[in-house]
């Protein structure tokens, strides 16, 4: 990768960083969106094996999965959603100010962005944290005295298992999105022809919302 | 310049008003699938429920992560993806719901035999069905 020193001074007008063995700076960018659209499909296809559990098992215990679900804090969850969903919108807001090179703008979005995040991981925690205490737990760990049907620790091993993935999802994503904001702080050189860490680091953040769209009306709703 | 808004414009730029717009829609969304989960159908509120997170997950890859735009090939790898979570649901589906009634786990909607019970004790886990732990006199008596 070329180095362009003369970039620290004009942060306006961004020098593009071509890597010599791509023809185009267009090129580049697509091949950049090609390896993360890549590597997202085996993120969903990560997913995809959790909630093809939650098929097999909802299909075995539908009165289980029935009473389970109907246990869980349905607020709490709504919430959360429209935090992620929010958290989406802030952070397709910080690709959109990358494009103009606007780099102060570009951290406030991201800023917030990583406020929600760590708000939708707090309520997370008062989740998890009622559930360690009722006992609704995966497996031989279940002693919730509410709901007594076969299939019901199942449940909650499905819902732990997506729920934790899914948390440990929402932490990376922080903190790539925190390197983004960093260097739009520090080096404030986003602009129209290099956006395309904030851009990939915001498709990543999308999935994460993406998954917990699923997540939420199989988990809460059924 | 950031009103501004060409839809068709490729790897154009669009005003950041589209984004907040899609936003409403996946905010709407929520609660139609919040008001309606809480309904509890019977028989169609999985579908519903299903229909609109495909809706607000259409939503979310095609403007926010910009599918929309991107290149073809982008779009095949997103397909191919879904096709896969496509048949690594139905496949098993279609095995547990043709099974010899037997085969399918204790406890459960298709199956006569007792549920394992896990939560009491640890041990019994190991015996599933209608099987009881055999006690030490059984087991004396038997040889």
């Amino acid at each position: 990768m070329q180095s362009s020193a003369s970039t620290a001074g004009a942060p306006a007008a961004p020098v593009p960083r071509l890597a010599m063995h791509f023809a185009s700076l267009e090129v580049q960018d697509n091949a950049a969106r090609l390896g993360m659209w890549l590597f997202l499909t085996t993120e969903i296809l990560l997913f995809a094996g959790l909630f093809i559990c939650y098929g097999v098992y909802r299909f075995l215990f539908p009165e289980a999965w029935a009473a389970s679900s109907r246990s869980l804090d349905l607020t709490l969850g709504t919430v959360n959603t429209v935090v992620l969903i929010t958290s989406s919108l802030t952070a397709a807001l910080a690709v959109h100010y990358a494009k103009t090179g606007k780099n102060k703008a570009v951290a406030v979005q991201i800023f917030l962005t990583l406020l929600m995040a760590i708000g939708f991981l707090v309520i997370k925690y008062f989740e998890y944290h009622h559930k360690f205490e009722i006992g609704t737990l995966p497996g031989r760990y279940y002693f919730y005295e509410g709901i007594q049907l076969p299939g019901a620790p199942m449940y909650f091993t499905v819902y732990f298992c997506a729920t934790a993935l899914h948390g440990l999802h929402v932490v990376i994503g922080m903190v790539v999105l925190a390197f983004a904001m960093v260097r739009a702080l520090r080096k404030g050189d986003f602009g129209p022809n290099n956006y395309t860490m904030v851009e990939l680091g915001s498709m990543y953040w999308h999935l994460v919302d993406l998954v917990w769209i699923f997540l939420f009306p199989l988990l809460y709703l059924v | 310049m950031a009103t501004d808004t060409h839809p068709g414009e490729h790897h154009g730029h669009h005003g950041a008003g589209r984004y907040w717009v899609i936003w409403g829609a996946l905010l709407v969304l929520t609660l139609i699938t919040v008001v309606t989960g809480r309904m509890h159908m019977p028989t169609f509120g999985l579908m519903l429920a299903l229909i609109i997170a495909t809706t607000k997950g259409a939503l979310v890859a095609l403007f926010f992560m910009h599918l929309s735009e991107h290149q073809g090939l982008n779009r095949l790898f997103f397909a191919v993806s879904l096709l896969f979570v496509l048949l690594m649901l139905a496949i098993p589906l279609i095995d547990l719901g043709t099974r010899y009634r037997y085969a399918t786990p204790p406890g459960s909607q298709y199956s006569d035999m007792q549920a394992i019970d896990i939560g009491a004790n640890a041990q019994q886990g190991r015996y599933g069905g209608n099987q009881k732990k055999p006690t030490s006199q059984e087991q004396s008596e038997a040889h």
